[in-house]
């Protein structure tokens, strides 16, 4: 069972999107709408880990859309083959996914749009739909068997 | 103020004559302005370039003239053209032609009584022979230093050298004679 | 290194060549253009200089203004000094990108030789172009003749690369009447220049890879009046910049430029007021009727059209009876846009000078100084009856019966 935070640093998630939390006066925002990703000297930040890297405020890191999702995508490593085709598809970069290997979902950035699931050609399918309230185990526990081929 | 009317078609010259005019005559510490309205004049299209000279910065920027001098590089632009129009009554005509100045009155009556104020050379010949096609520009310019008496002829020669320093030499060479040559024919 | 190009003390220029000038003085690193008559040889000067190995820098062809522009926006935004030019059918064309340009705060300078709109088609001079970049967000100026090209077009640098400015600059001169006529002009040293000028210190470039950064971001309603009032305070809190470049300007140059300048305003009763060639035509006006006719004629000339110098407009006309305001575009239904303006600013003058409208010179109509003689005459008469005698709008210049609208109620 994965970690609601896996691979995650601080600044992950911690504002809600549209909060209006952020909002400041004319005199404060950035000249020419321009917004910088990263706090500090960002050489070499393609060869961080996301979890490394200081992301500025105005980066969507920081921000999430986990209330946005009614459903959410579980991941069972069991099944799994790590064909890394959720990873493709996954309009919001929310797949987690190391060497290859495939690790999880990030829950702040992942809205429940169902494309992984419906990508996955596992069978039964390592990534499936589940109610937002549904405990992660729960989950797992009541994952489908192996589909038997029609004949 | 001095100032001066082209009368030309596209392509023979008028805006680089009156150009190079200008060229000259900054050197000798004048204010000048070149300019013709033009755009999108075909070649052999009737247009007119312009020319003010005075001694303090030209504030003027209209079209609109009373010349002192009328520069009418192509021959038939003399038949065709309000060659007089808004002229004073020192208005005085430098006209390219073959003809002789009572033949060439005979055929523009409205020039009639101006005889002493009407010049001819024929620039388009004079280029033929020198330069070798017709740009009938710079034999102008030779017959305008005579005629103006602005310049001496070796010190126009010389600052035309300069601004036709991006040429090959035989072009200026040529450009060199028809000043010259004009400057000796006008009458 | 680039080769050495070699300047008289005096040169004879016409305006498309000075600009081109300053364009390679300024040693600007990228033209992105598409060309068009009759800015074009500014644009093609730039790409020889190119060529021949006169600047370090790079001229990308592109498939029309909107391109343009947008190559523009991109250069700058990677960092480097940029300009290009355009008028009238292409300046159209180019005013979506316009907007992105200034609200990036990208300091870009366009050269805009002053041509009519289509239709019908028409190459020569109006300013229905400098209009139609009125509300675009970038700083204008406008040269009155090709020494002011040429000045301007470094200034234009200079101001707009500021780092309290960050904007970008047009600088605008009438075409054919300016564009394509030689005039002495006295160029700055190379060296001189780009002393003046400075070297580009860009800011939020995006060839920082030390720091990232996102360009033309979306901003809805929650932010995208901020992002707006604070490029608007920008662009007027520019006056101090702009005026400060021109001091400078003059102690290298000996040339002075004022924001608005004023010519034999100290005692006018009447004046004109105008933009471009105009204005120095209206001078000679002015100066030949004070010693013809005794009117006490002066003109003032808005050289800074945006930011719109509202409180210098205001002060150069205070103490004037009777004033023509000079639009040469057509207004489309409207009073003069420039009317419109200038009556704002002194419509909070104790005095309240009469104000009349002339619509003049469309497609290049010639503007001789008789025309602006007449003018002033007509301002003469209004100062003297105390009410406008004419219609408030007119076109002048015009064949056909007289037209005219408004006047003014009385009685």
């Amino acid at each position: 069972m994965q970690d609601l935070k896996l691979l995650a640093n601080d600044k992950r998630g911690k504002t809600e999107l549209g909060s209006r939390r952020d909002l400041v006066g004319w005199h404060e925002v950035t000249q020419g709408s321009i917004l910088p990703s990263f706090d500090g000297d960002a050489i070499g930040i393609a060869l961080k880990k996301a979890e490394e890297r200081v992301y500025s405020n105005f980066n969507s890191y920081t921000a999430t859309v986990a209330s946005w999702r009614v459903q959410k995508p579980v991941f069972n490593i069991d099944v799994c083959i790590d064909c890394q085709n959720c990873w493709v598809w996954c309009p919001d970069s929310s797949i987690l996914s190391r060497d290859k290997q495939m690790m999880g979902i990030d829950y702040d950035h992942c809205k429940g749009c169902q494309v992984c699931s419906e990508v996955c050609p596992t069978n039964p399918k390592s990534l499936l739909m589940f109610n937002e309230y549904v405990q992660l185990e729960d989950a797992l526990a009541s994952w489908p068997e192996k589909k038997k081929k029609e004949k | 103020m001095t100032e001066i009317r082209w009368h030309s078609r596209a392509g023979q010259g008028a805006v680089s004559g009156a150009k190079g005019l200008g060229d000259v005559v900054a050197t000798t510490g004048k204010e000048v302005q070149a300019f013709a309205l033009y755009g999108s004049a075909k070649r052999g299209a009737a247009l007119r370039a312009y020319n003010r000279i005075d001694d303090k910065q030209i504030l003027n920027h209209a079209k609109f003239m009373n010349p002192d001098y009328v520069l009418v590089i192509d021959p038939a632009l003399a038949y065709t053209d309000n060659i007089e129009e808004n002229e004073s009554e020192e208005t005085k005509y430098i006209i390219t032609t073959h003809l002789s100045k009572e033949e060439l009155i005979e055929g523009r009556p409205s020039l009639k009584g101006k005889e002493d104020r009407v010049y001819i050379v024929d620039c388009v010949q004079i280029s033929l022979d020198t330069i070798g096609r017709s740009v009938p520009n710079a034999p102008m310019l030779g017959a305008f230093v005579k005629v103006s008496g602005m310049f001496e002829l070796e010190y126009f020669l010389e600052n035309m050298k300069r601004v036709l320093s991006k040429f090959p030499q035989k072009i200026i060479d040529g450009n060199m004679q028809a000043i010259t040559k004009a400057y000796n024919e006008v009458k | 290194m680039a080769v050495k190009y070699d300047l008289n003390e005096r040169e004879v220029w016409d305006g498309n060549f000075a600009a081109s000038q300053s364009l390679r003085q300024a040693k600007v690193d990228v033209v992105a253009a598409y060309p068009i008559t009759p800015s074009t040889p500014i644009v093609e000067n730039y790409g020889s200089y190119v060529a021949n190995g006169y600047v370090d820098g790079e001229f990308v062809m592109v498939e029309s203004e909107h391109a343009a522009m947008s190559a523009c926006v991109g250069a700058s935004a990677s960092g480097g000094r940029v300009s290009t030019a355009t008028s009238s059918q292409g300046f159209a064309l180019m005013v979506e990108v316009l907007y992105q340009a200034s609200g990036m705060r990208l300091p870009i300078v366009l050269n805009v030789v002053n041509r009519a709109l289509a239709s019908p088609l028409n190459v020569r001079g109006d300013h229905s172009d400098m209009y139609l970049g009125r509300d675009s967000g970038w700083i204008q100026v406008d040269a009155f003749n090709a020494q002011e090209a040429y000045d301007l077009a470094l200034c234009a640098f200079k101001i707009g690369e500021n780092h309290t400015v960050r904007l970008p600059v047009m600088v605008h001169q009438d075409g054919f009447i300016t564009s394509h006529t030689a005039q002495n002009v006295y160029p700055l040293s190379d060296e001189v220049a780009y002393d003046f000028v400075g070297d580009f210190k860009p800011v939020d470039d995006m060839l920082d890879f030390s720091r990232p950064i996102t360009y033309g971001a979306q901003t809805e309603e929650d932010w995208h009046f901020e992002h707006k009032a604070r490029q608007h305070k920008a662009l007027f809190d520019s006056r101090e910049v702009i005026d400060a470049v021109f001091a400078e300007f003059e102690k290298i140059s000996g040339r002075a430029y004022k924001r608005v300048e004023s010519y034999d305003m100290e005692d006018a009763e009447v004046a004109i007021v105008a933009l471009g060639t105009t204005v120095e035509t209206a001078r000679v006006a002015a100066s030949e009727l004070r010693s013809e006719d005794g009117i006490k004629a002066g003109v003032v000339a808005i050289r800074n059209f945006r930011p719109f110098p509202f409180d210098k407009v205001r002060e150069a006309l205070a103490n004037v009876k009777s004033i023509a305001v000079l639009d040469r575009s057509s207004p489309g239904g409207a009073m003069g846009a420039f009317f419109n303006e200038v009556s704002a600013a002194i419509y909070s003058t104790p005095n309240r000078p009469l104000v009349t409208n002339y619509i003049y010179g469309l497609g290049g109509r010639d503007f001789s100084i008789e025309e602006a003689k007449r003018i002033f005459k007509e301002q003469k008469e209004n100062a003297d009856a105390g009410h406008i005698m004419t219609d408030i709008q007119q076109f002048s210049g015009l064949r056909g019966p007289s037209l005219g609208f408004f006047k003014t109620k009385r009685g």
